[in-house]
This record gives C-alpha cells, sequence and structure tokens, in this order.
C-alpha cells in the first residue's frame, strides 16, 4: 500500500530551527512556500510565488525526521510551527505532517492568515495545539487596501475555527503599520473582530512593521507598495498591545456571563497589612528558651502555642508522653505518601509542606499547601481511612505528629478541638472547590491570574509597590498549582509582567502590580 | 560570642581528601538569587581603582615590569591596592598590574617582550643564561628537522616550546583545609616512601617532591610578609578565602603559563561562609565582598608577554577559569549560595572576561540556577558552559576545568598542553605532496617542503578516494611527528620550568593526560563534502601548487545536521586521535585530543591557502568546533546539533568548543520567555551529549557600532572561544572575523 507519508510533498521556502517567537517554547519553524495574498509589507516576497525553483519538495517523513532531530529541546511546550507563506494552502501535505507530528506526541503550531484551503479544515483544525492568527487588518477597506483579499474570507475562517473541533489556543498576530492601525479605535476594532475566539484566546501580539524586507524587493524587481511609510515606532507598538489586552479583559466577563452560572467569587484581599496565612507563616511556636521542663515543651517546641491543642490542659499534656512525637523534616522529604494507613495527624510547627497527587498524564498536581499552625489528618483520623495524597516538605521543616490513640481518647471529646477540626475542613473544600475551577478555566491565562490572586488573598502581604506574594514553590509547583507545565506558568508570567500586572523578586515573590487587570481574567470580577 | 560549628569528620581527616570535607559539609542551594546583596562601600572603591588601572594600561598600551628580579614565589614585596579597604590581599608583585620576568620558560621571549615596550631589565640579570639553561633551549636542542620544519610551516603551531604550558591546576583549596605545615609533612611522607631501585622515574620524582617541599615553604614564607600564617589550616570565612588566594598567588608568582586557571572552589568556600553566617560572625554583605574582592584579585592578574602573543589572543587573556555548578555523585547538586555569589560578582562589578566563569552544566541542575545562569549570559556575555554529565562518568564530581575546556580531577590529574595542528593545511598537503601552499623555501625559493613521503595529486578534478586515502597518510605522519615533538617539549619543561608551587598541591603520583588539538575541523569536513558531491577542479600554477579551487555543484556543509558531512567530521578526528594513540606519550600521559582554536583561527586562517570548501587564501577558520560562517544556514539547533555529533569520551575528550551567537529579540518575547528558553537549549544541546557553548546574545550592529566607537564600550565583553575578552582589546582583523560570524537571527 503506498504511504502517503513518503509521497505527497510540500514545497518548503525554508527552514529556522531555532524558533522562540512563533508559538510557545522552543520550536522547529517550516516556512511552507506559496501564499495568494500580496500583502504590501510582506518581508519575504520570495515566499509567495507558489512555486519556486529555491523551494525544498519533502514529505511529512521528512518533516517529522527534521523534527526528531530537535525533539530534544522542545521541553514541555515547544514543538514545529508551520508558517509561510501560508501553510493552509498546502492543505494536504499540512494535515500529514500534523498527523505524523501528534502521533509523535509533538505539539503543533500554525501561523496563518485564513487564506487556505477550507476543505481540509475540519481535520486539519484539531490537530493544531496553537493556532497563530494573522489579522491584516479590521475592516473591508483597509483589508483590501493592504493585502489584495476578500475580507469576508478571513471572517470565515474564523467561523471555521469555531466550527472546527479546535481544542488549542489562538494567538492573535497583527503587523501594525503608521498612519493605518496604530490608534486606540482600531485596537478595540481588533478585539471586536476575534472576540468569537475569546476563550481560545492565549494572546495579542502586535508586531510593530520594519523596513528590513524591502531590500528584497529591489532584488526581485517588484515594486514596493508602501514606499514612504516609516517604520513603526515598536514603543507605540507595545504601548497599543497593552491596550488592546487591557480592552480585551474589559469586555470578556460580558460575553461570557450570559452563557454560564457565576463561578466561585474570588476572595477579597486582606484588608489589614499582612493575609491571616502570612502572619501564621510567622508565627513562632518555638518555646522560651529559658522556660523549665515542662510537659508541653517537646524537643524546643510549646505545644500549648499550637492552635489546635490550645484548649488542652496541663494534666492532657502530661498524659500524651509518648503519643506525640516531633519530627525534623529536611526540604523534599516525604511525611507520608499515598496509600500510607492515616495512623497518626501531623501538625505543622514551622516550616511549610505540601500536598499532592498524580494525574492520569502523569504531572504533579499540588492540593494545598500547608503552614506552621496547619494541620492534616484529622479527617481521615476520624474515618480510619489511609490517604490518598502525598505529603512532601517544601522547606525544612518541624511537624509535631501524633497518634491515634490519643486523638481519640483526647482531641476528639474536645468540643473546641472538633470544632477546629470542622473548620479547616470547611476551608479545604472550598480551597478544592476552588482548584477545580482552576483547572477548568479554558485558558493559561485565566488560570495563572486566578492563582495568584488566590495566593494573594491567603499569602499576601500589602506594600507600597502592591501586594507582595512570597511562595516557597519553585515555577514547576506553581505550575502544578495551576495546572499548567512549568514553561507555560513562566511564559504567562513574564507575559504579565510584559503587560505590567506583576512584578518579581527572583523567582519567588510576585508582586501584583494591577489587581484589576487580573482580576478582569476572571469573570466574576 | 557566637561560636563556630565544627566540621563533620570523614576520611579527609586522616588525609588528603579535599573532596571528602566538601562532601561532609557543603549545603547544596536550590534557591534563586533573591537572597544575593550588591557590592559594599569597599569593594565598589577598591573596584574603581583596579578599573582605572586597567583602562588606563589598555589605552596607554604601557605596561610595568618589576625590572630588577626574576619570578618566584617569595621573590617580591608585599603589594597592596588600597590596604584599609582590602578583605582580601596579595599582588603578584609590590604594585598591581606590575608584571613578572620569568626566565624559566625561554630568555628570548622575555627579552622581546621587554623590547616591544622600550624597557631594559636590570644589568646583572642579562647574565641569566650564562649560568641557567631554559626550556626554551633545551626544546631546540632537542627538537628534529621534521619537527622544525612543521613548526615553521605551521603546520604544528601555538606549542609551547618557548613560554610556560600552563593547563595545571594546584589544588589551591588544599592549603586552606589543611595549613602548608601539614601538606609539608605529608610531602614528607611521600619521600620517605620513595625508596627501591633509583630508576629515572624515581630520582625525578624524588627530585620533584623536594621541589614542592621548598615551594610550600616559600608560600609560606610569603603570606608571612603580609602578617598571615598559613602554616595552620584556615579557621575563618575570610581566612578561608585568603589561604587559598595566597595558594593561587604562589602559582602565578611563580609561572607564566598560558592558562592559569583556578579550579572549582565555590562549594569548598561555601562551608566556611555558611559556617561564619550561621554562628553570626559574618553578614551577607561580608560574604559577597570577600567573593567580590577575591574576584577583584583575579581580574588583576597579569603576565609579561609579547604584543604579538597579546594580538593572537585578543587582549591579556589569564584564563583564570573558575568551574561552576554542576551535580555530585550521589545526585545532590554542588551549587551552593556561593556558586551565586561568584557570578553575582558580574553584576557587581559589571561584565569582564577573568576570571572565566564555567558552569558546568547538567540536567538535574536546580532549575532556578539554570535560569540564573541564562539570564547572566544574555547580560553580561561572560559565561560558558560545559556538559557535566558527560565529564563526571569520566572524572567524578571533583574535576575543574583548565583553560577553557580541559577537564583534569583536581590535585590528581594534570595535563601537557599541546596546542594544535592545522588539519586544513594537512589536507593540503595531501593535495600538494607535503608542500606547503604559501611558505617558500628562503635558500632555493622552491615550495617549502614540509612533510616529505607523500605523493601529489595530479587530477584534473579532485578524486574523493584518493584524496582521502593521502590524506590518511599526510595525518599518520603528523600524528607521529606530533606526539614526538610534544614528548619533546614536556620532558623539556619538567626539567628546566618546573612548577613546583602547582605540583605540591598535587598527590605525589599523578595522571597525566598530554593535549592534542586540531584546528580547521570545519573546513576539512566541508572541503571533503565538496569534493565528494560537487566537482572541485584544483587552479595549480606553474610549480604544480594548488592555490585555488573552483567547485562546480552543490555540497552540504557541517552546521546543518546533515549526516553525510558531519560524519566526515567524526570520521577524521576519529582517525587522527587513533593515529595519536599508536605513539607513546612521555611519562605515560594518556592521549586527549580537542577542538578549541581560541582566537588564532584568525591567524590559522592567514598563514593557509585556499581550501577546496571555497574558502580563499587567509580567510579566518571559524573557531574551535563551529561551523564555518554563514555556512550554517538552517537556524542554530541545526548547527547545534552538527558539533554535538563529534564524540567527547576517547575522542575529543580535551573537548569541543563552539561558539554562539543570537540576537536577543530572536531569543524570546520578553526576559522571562528569554531566560528559560536559553536554558531549554542548553537543555537540549547537552542531552545529546555535546560538550560546551559560549552563548552571546548580542546584535551585529552593536559590534559595529563598538568598532566605530569603542569609547562607548568599554566593558562590552563576548565569549571568542573558551573564553571570553573585551571586545575593545581584539584586533581589527579578529573583530572582522567575530562580525562575520554567524549570528541566528529570525527576521
Amino acid at each position: 500500500m503506498a504511504d502517503i507519508t513518503t509521497q505527497i510533498t510540500g514545497n518548503i521556502h525554508s527552514i529556522e530551527t531555532m524558533g522562540l517567537v512563533d508559538g510557545p517554547g522552543v520550536r522547529t519553524i517550516f516556512f511552507l512556500q506559496g501564499c495568494p495574498l500580496r500583502c504590501a509589507y510582506c518581508h519575504n516576497p520570495d515566499s509567495q510565488p507558489m512555486n519556486s525553483a529555491a523551494a525544498r519538495q519533502m514529505t511529512p517523513r521528512d518533516v517529522l525526521n527534521i523534527a526528531l532531530r530537535q525533539k530534544n529541546y522542545y521541553g514541555q511546550e515547544g514543538g514545529v510551527t508551520f508558517s509561510g507563506g501560508e501553510p493552509l494552502a498546502q492543505g494536504a501535505f499540512l494535515l500529514e505532517c500534523l498527523k505524523l507530528l501528534k502521533k509523535e506526541g509533538i505539539s503543533t503550531a500554525v501561523d496563518t492568515s485564513g487564506f487556505g484551503q477550507p476543505k481540509y479544515y475540519p481535520q486539519i483544525l484539531p490537530l493544531v495545539d496553537t493556532l497563530i492568527l494573522d489579522v491584516k487588518a479590521f475592516r473591508s477597506g483597509t483589508f483590501q487596501s493592504l493585502v489584495q483579499g476578500a475580507f469576508p474570507v478571513f471572517l470565515r475562517f474564523v467561523e471555521d475555527v469555531l466550527k472546527a473541533d479546535f481544542t488549542g489556543q489562538v494567538w492573535i498576530r497583527h503587523v501594525m503599520l503608521p498612519g493605518y492601525t496604530d490608534n486606540e479605535a482600531a485596537m478595540r476594532e481588533l478585539v471586536k473582530l476575534v472576540r468569537p475566539l475569546a476563550f481560545l484566546i492565549d494572546r495579542i501580539e502586535i508586531l510593530p512593521y520594519h523596513t528590513m524586507g524591502v531590500g528584497k524587493y529591489a532584488e526581485l524587481g517588484i515594486p514596493y507598495r508602501l514606499v514612504g511609510v516609516p517604520p513603526m515606532d515598536p514603543d507605540k507598538a507595545k504601548q497599543l498591545e497593552r491596550y488592546a489586552h487591557r480592552y480585551y479583559l474589559q469586555t470578556l466577563p460580558k460575553a461570557r456571563l450570559r452563557q454560564t452560572p457565576t463561578p466561585l467569587p474570588l476572595p477579597a484581599f486582606p484588608q489589614q497589612k499582612e493575609s491571616q496565612e502570612a502572619m501564621e507563616r510567622k508565627t513562632d511556636f518555638r518555646a522560651d528558651p529559658t522556660a523549665d521542663a515542662s510537659p508541653y515543651i517537646r524537643e524546643g517546641i510549646d505545644l500549648r502555642k499550637l492552635p489546635l491543642l490550645r484548649h488542652l490542659s496541663v494534666s492532657e499534656f502530661e498524659e500524651m508522653a509518648q503519643d506525640v512525637a516531633i519530627k525534623r523534616v529536611k526540604k523534599g522529604d516525604f511525611i507520608f505518601k499515598s496509600g500510607d494507613s492515616a495512623g497518626r495527624l501531623f501538625i505543622c510547627c514551622a516550616g511549610q509542606f505540601k500536598i499532592f497527587t498524580h494525574t492520569p498524564d502523569g504531572r504533579e498536581q499540588i492540593m494545598y499547601i500547608y503552614s506552621p499552625g496547619d494541620f492534616v489528618g484529622g479527617l481521615n483520623l476520624l474515618k480510619g481511612h489511609q490517604y490518598l495524597y502525598n505529603g512532601q516538605a517544601l522547606e525544612d521543616a518541624v511537624i509535631c505528629t501524633m497518634s491515634k490513640a490519643f486523638f481519640d481518647r483526647v482531641c476528639l471529646p474536645n468540643p473546641r478541638i472538633l470544632q477546629q477540626i470542622l473548620e479547616k475542613s470547611y476551608d479545604r473544600i472550598r480551597w478544592a472547590e476552588e482548584l477545580m475551577t482552576r483547572l477548568y478555566a479554558t485558558n493559561a491565562g485565566m488560570k495563572v491570574a486566578e492563582l495568584v490572586l488566590r495566593l494573594a488573598a491567603r499569602y499576601g502581604t500589602q506594600t507600597e509597590e502592591g501586594m507582595r506574594v512570597e511562595l516557597n514553590l519553585n515555577r514547576e509547583e506553581l505550575g502544578s498549582y495551576a495546572g499548567l507545565t512549568r514553561e507555560s506558568i513562566t511564559r504567562k508570567l513574564g507575559e504579565f509582567k510584559d503587560l505590567g500586572y506583576v512584578d518579581f523578586e527572583g523567582n519567588h515573590v510576585i508582586i501584583i502590580k494591577d489587581e484589576q487587570a487580573l482580576r478582569d481574567h476572571i469573570l466574576a470580577g | 560570642m557566637a561560636q563556630r560549628k565544627a566540621f563533620k569528620q570523614g576520611a579527609w581527616c586522616d588525609h588528603i581528601d579535599v573532596r571528602d570535607f566538601i562532601q561532609q559539609n557543603y549545603t547544596p542551594y536550590e534557591g534563586d538569587e533573591a537572597f544575593l546583596t550588591e557590592a559594599s562601600l569597599k569593594t565598589r572603591a577598591l573596584w574603581d581603582q583596579a578599573n582605572s588601572l586597567m583602562q588606563q594600561q589598555i589605552k596607554t598600551g604601557q605596561v610595568d615590569v618589576a625590572l630588577d628580579r626574576f619570578s618566584g614565589i617569595d621573590a617580591f614585596e608585599p603589594g597592596y591596592l588600597d590596604q584599609d579597604k582590602e578583605v582580601v590581599v596579595g599582588l603578584q608583585t609590590d604594585k598591581p598590574m606590575r608584571r613578572i620576568m620569568n626566565p624559566y620558560g625561554g630568555f628570548r621571549m622575555v627579552e622581546n617582550a621587554l623590547k616591544a615596550y622600550g624597557l631594559e631589565m636590570a644589568q646583572e640579570l642579562h647574565d641569566f643564561t650564562k649560568y641557567r639553561k631554559t626550556h626554551n633551549q633545551g626544546v631546540f636542542d632537542a627538537y628534529t628537522q621534521d619537527m622544525r620544519r612543521a613548526r615553521s610551516a605551521g603546520l604544528l603551531t601555538g606549542l609551547p616550546d618557548a613560554y610556560g604550558r600552563g593547563r595545571i591546576i594546584g589544588d589551591y583549596r588544599r592549603v586552606a583545609l589543611y595549613g602548608i605545615d601539614r601538606l609539608i609533612a605529608e610531602k614528607q611522607q611521600e619521600i620517605a616512601r620513595e625508596l627501591g631501585p633509583a630508576t629515572d622515574e624515581r630520582i625525578r620524582l624524588r627530585e620533584e617532591l623536594s621541589e614542592q617541599i621548598r615551594a610550600l615553604l616559600a608560600m609560606k614564607q610569603m603570606a608571612a610578609r603580609y602578617g598571615y600564617d598559613i602554616g595552620a589550616p584556615a579557621q575563618s570565612a575570610r581566612e578561608a578565602v585568603q589561604w587559598l588566594y595566597f595558594a593561587y598567588l604562589a602559582a602565578i608568582k611563580e609561572n607564566n603559563g598560558a592558562a592559569m586557571s583556578l579550579g572549582r572552589n565555590t562549594a569548598f568556600l561555601d562551608i566556611y561562609l555558611q559556617r561564619d553566617l550561621d554562628a553570626g560572625l559574618i553578614t551577607e554583605e561580608e560574604a559577597q565582598e570577600l567573593i567580590d574582592q577575591l574576584i577583584i584579585k583575579l581580574r588583576l592578574v597579569r603576565h609579561l608577554r609579547t604584543p604579538e602573543y597579546d594580538e593572537l589572543f585578543a587582549g591579556d587573556p589569564t584564563w583564570v577559569t573558575e568551574s561552576l555548578g554542576g551535580m555530585g555523585t550521589d545526585g545532590r547538586t554542588l551549587v551552593t549560595r556561593t556558586t551565586y555569589r561568584f557570578l553575582h560578582s558580574l553584576t557587581n562589578l559589571g561584565p569582564a572576561p577573568e576570571p572565566n566563569m564555567t558552569v558546568l552544566w547538567s540536567q538535574n541542575l536546580p532549575q532556578d540556577f539554570k535560569e540564573y545562569c541564562a539570564k547572566l549570559s544574555i547580560k553580561t556575555g561572560s559565561i560558558q558552559y560545559e556538559n557535566d554529565d558527560l565529564m563526571r562518568d569520566i572524572y567524578g564530581d571533583d574535576y575543574a576545568i583548565a583553560c577553557c575546556v580541559s577537564a583534569m580531577r583536581i590535585g590528581k590529574e594534570m595535563q601537557f598542553f599541546g596546542a594544535r595542528a592545522n588539519l586544513a593545511k594537512a589536507l593540503l598537503y595531501a593535495i600538494n605532496g607535503g608542500r606547503d601552499e604559501v611558505k617558500r623555501d628562503k635558500t632555493c625559493g622552491k615550495p617549502f617542503l614540509a612533510m616529505d613521503g607523500i605523493a601529489p595529486i595530479t587530477d584534473e578534478v579532485l578524486a574523493f578516494d584518493s584524496v582521502f586515502d593521502n590524506y590518511k597518510k599526510v595525518l599518520a605522519k603528523l600524528a607521529g611527528l606530533y606526539v614526538d615533538t610534544m614528548n619533546t617539549i614536556h620532558f623539556m619543561h619538567d626539567k628546566y620550568a618546573y612548577e613546583a608551587g602547582q605540583m605540591a598541591l598535587h598527590d605525589a603520583q599523578v595522571h597525566r593526560y598530554m593535549a592534542f588539538g586540531i584546528a580547521g575541523l570545519s573546513i576539512v569536513a566541508d572541503s571533503l563534502s565538496a569534493i565528494k558531491y560537487a566537482r572541485v577542479r584544483p587552479i595549480r600554477n606553474e610549480e604544480g601548487i594548488a592555490v585555488d579551487f573552483e567547485i562546480k555543484g552543490n555540497f552540504p556543509c557541517f552546521g546543518n545536521d546533515d549526516d553525510r558531512v558531519d560524519e566526515l567530521a567524526v570520521q577524521v578526528t576519529e582517525l587522527f586521535v587513533e593515529e595519536l594513540k599508536k605513539h607513546p606519550a612521555y611519562r605515560g600521559a594518556e592521549h586527549t585530543l580537542s577542538l578549541l582554536t581560541i582566537t588564532s583561527n584568525v591567524v590559522y586562517g592567514k598563514k593557509t591557502g585556499a581550501t577546496p570548501d571555497g574558502r580563499k587564501a587567509g580567510e579566518a577558520f571559524a573557531p574551535g568546533a563551529n561551523p564555518m560562517h554563514g555556512r550554517d544556514v538552517s537556524g542554530a539547533i541545526a548547527s547545534l546539533n552538527s558539533v554535538a555529533k563529534i564524540p567527547y569520551c576517547h575522542v575529543c575528550q580535551d573537548g569541543i568548543s563552539n561558539t554562539f551567537t543570537i540576537i536577543p529579540d530572536s531569543l524570546g518575547k520578553n526576559p522571562l520567555d528569554r531566560r528559560q528558553y536559553l536554558a531549554g537549549i542548553l537543555d537540549g544541546y547537552f542531552k545529546q551529549k555535546a560538550f560546551h557553548l559560549n552563548v552571546n546574545v548580542l546584535e551585529r550592529q552593536l559590534l559595529e557600532d563598538a568598532m566605530e566607537h569603542p569609547e562607548k564600550y568599554p566593558n562590552l565583553t563576548i565569549r571568542v572561544s573558551g573564553y571570553a575578552v573585551r571586545f575593545n582589546q581584539l584586533s581589527r582583523d579578529q573583530q572582522e572575523e567575530v562580525i562575520s560570524r554567524t549570528f541566528h537571527t529570525r527576521v
């Protein structure tokens, strides 16, 4: 039987093996030869003819082989991007390439202006992880004057994307020319134009027009239509890009709320300077070094200071003897593992630890972070159930552990302790519900914005520069908390910084600069 | 007053074993850079002074030399930069940047250097050669005619036959950990153990050990002049830094080696710094101050060299290479807070070529550290990366890099440095029958016969098989000659210019490498590819020498991840190392091979005629293992993949240097993306067993502007090969070559 992957060929204009700006991560870019549009500002006019002597003929198998040679560099987000030219103009070839790549688990991106062969779209679009949609202009007149293509064709493509089983993300891209679209009104038009794609959009990029491609026109003997148009000022383009994002966010909730019931509200930021947790985290449970030996002082920890045990009597402390132990763990040590029987209750006395499980695809999913004063295992002890998750120290930590016997004998009968267990359980359920909404959020921007806001509400400190959130999590863990890879969350945070929403100190402190922008990502506001 | 914690005991207490001390006591650090502090006021004032001295010397081109005496560990009075502000003291001579005359490698080199600067040594020193022979004299007494011919034609170049070989790393940590007295006692025991028949080897070892003990005593006296007793172990963090620096200082007072590297010291020093921090005896700012000030001292290291030497290597390179990071064999990272402090000096003091910051990259390094390195690479262009996962398997986890890419176990191994053979020229010899394409015989005016017994190729169009057969013959002959030449050089270096101070900080029995090198590999690969896949017609002059080549048709070039040509590069490398290994090396040394040119790729180009790949006569070679300029047209990763195919273990085990330049906008949209992507690229590159990468993130326009307006960029630092240089100190030719290199970019 004929193998289509080695028989069909595509016309390749060129290959860039280190593409770092066309789609997420480190990518191999295949520039396909040929584009039906004749954009006035096209900086690769040599890639416009559908056939060119300089183009290379390649089979989908060739494409895959090159991609496999680069796979070591792709990391968590990278992969292959098809650009052009207009990649959708070689639909049959592109489709076979995408099938092969997806089979190898390689992430795919297609950089298009929407002028291809529509009959292939229903099969192609479901295989695309990132669709880079180049929006040439936002109304018919400008569109036709710049690109010699029919505006309705573009509009139909947007509809096709919505109709197809496309589950990826969309990057909106626009080349800004001075005198054409370099104003706020144009940005509002852009946002309105792509609004049907709203919840798929991961970023909006405004690329300032440059004149570096002009020389190629002379070489090819083609007249250049934009003679006299100066390069676009990159700073102004950046400013308008920020404006477009803000406008996009501000107009987002109205569109969505009509379709969905109200999601969980976001907690307000703490009114006091420090959040409850931020203060708790600094709580010191160490015993006064000059204090005399007493039943509630264990290995330098004053058990009376622990909120859960605050209400025990001296005689109860005397009674606990071997039932309560202090454990010192190093960063990275496990406190318990999934499947362990719940024989003890753990109270965090110093440091932090995380509770996590693994998703079916093997990623770590953090569910909760425990700070000093927090305890875990109360309900497990009540139910006599095993642990379904792992507990691991995020930093060197001190943990007080209590036997089930003591818990049953002394804690259970104490209504004040029971009440605390119930309150904590309620907090946990709320947090778990929030986690659920975060994981189900459609796009990475929402996930990150929501996580940052929730962490700020729990751990934030008000400072002059903004709400400061100090984390013991590395990026891998932060990503895991948000349901994203390290690379995705880092990229999104970098973008947020670029847009002026947040700032950083090192890798573990986030400062919120524009709370409203983050809140606008989340529909409940 | 707070007490310092006692160190954890171990094997290091019973015998000299610095690695064990580190393993027992160090604290791995997996966090980010947020804890770092700014330079102290004292440091800043001190650096201003040091920097103005350096800039002044660059401006005037004049050097200061101690003219009244020769080199020696304890030959000079103490010197200071600004004593009140120095928390780490010690200079090579009595004044900063005053250079030392070292006559033992070669007397003429000293005379020529002085003459070039219009200086003259004290009258009584002129008689030196009446009483003492030098390494240089020894070598030339023993060179054969063939060796002289290969050398003068530029087939073998940069040989350390007239200057110090360097590339030896003393275990400078030993002085801090054990103190000089204990080290002397150990050496005395080693001599006492060397009983038995008085063979050449044993006599030499006993003599060398005695020299080493004298050197240790001299170190102690030198430190005493500064008011420190380094007979005993260092007690505090400050002493540990100071003791270690004294040990290194002894090495650079005694020797003018081409590369005088520092080793791998940050986990070691971190133990002392962390202990004093824990005890509340110092603050973070003071810890950083100690490191910053050590770095200032390292940046002030100068050697007396001829202007031609400086031109060849650009500026004043000393290769004070410090190896940073890496992983331990037990899986813990060797990154500590002090690794960060060391790198942070690039921020506190600004970018600079020295010390040569070398990050040992492992897939398992903490992500925060990877991204911090990437951030500094983007900001300062001062870091090189080498594959720890490859090297750890061979050398364990207490090795360091000497010079640019040469790995060795610290205190247990040393290297005989051997410059490089011009394999592009060797290919022309295969075509021209051993006659040089550029050089003429002075006596008869005919083309210089550099190698006997090779028949010239007279075909109208070059046939791959006959060229390759002839090339194999040339390589076999060249390899034998190369090993014999190196044996001669190092025999004489040991005899007349022995590095007693550095070898005193080694075990008595050391393993030796003999490091050979290749220049012009990408030209050889592309030339063979052209001959194989296109039609190459030599254009011969009336004497039958191919002086140019006419190429018809296309051929694959090295640097595009194309096996057809990449495998030729691998094949030639493997062939050459196999030939080298057929010839025994002096003192039982193990043969290794490097692909490293430093900046000499420009000079090699000048001395080499046109080559069958279309390179014109005189055109610069690509540096190290790099693809030729502008021929890697498939993007950076294809280029990296080609270089990654050259095997390290047992083939190019003295290092494979690759320099990579990318413009910032192509590296990502914002600073966070750029950090993450650069770290990802390094992961990807090293995952496929590549060895080394220099990273430059800059625009061509910036370099062009710096060429026209050097005053605007006094500190612009770029990585050229296994080290970094100030761009302004490159010659015009070198600057043009750097600008002509491939800049990976996307329009």
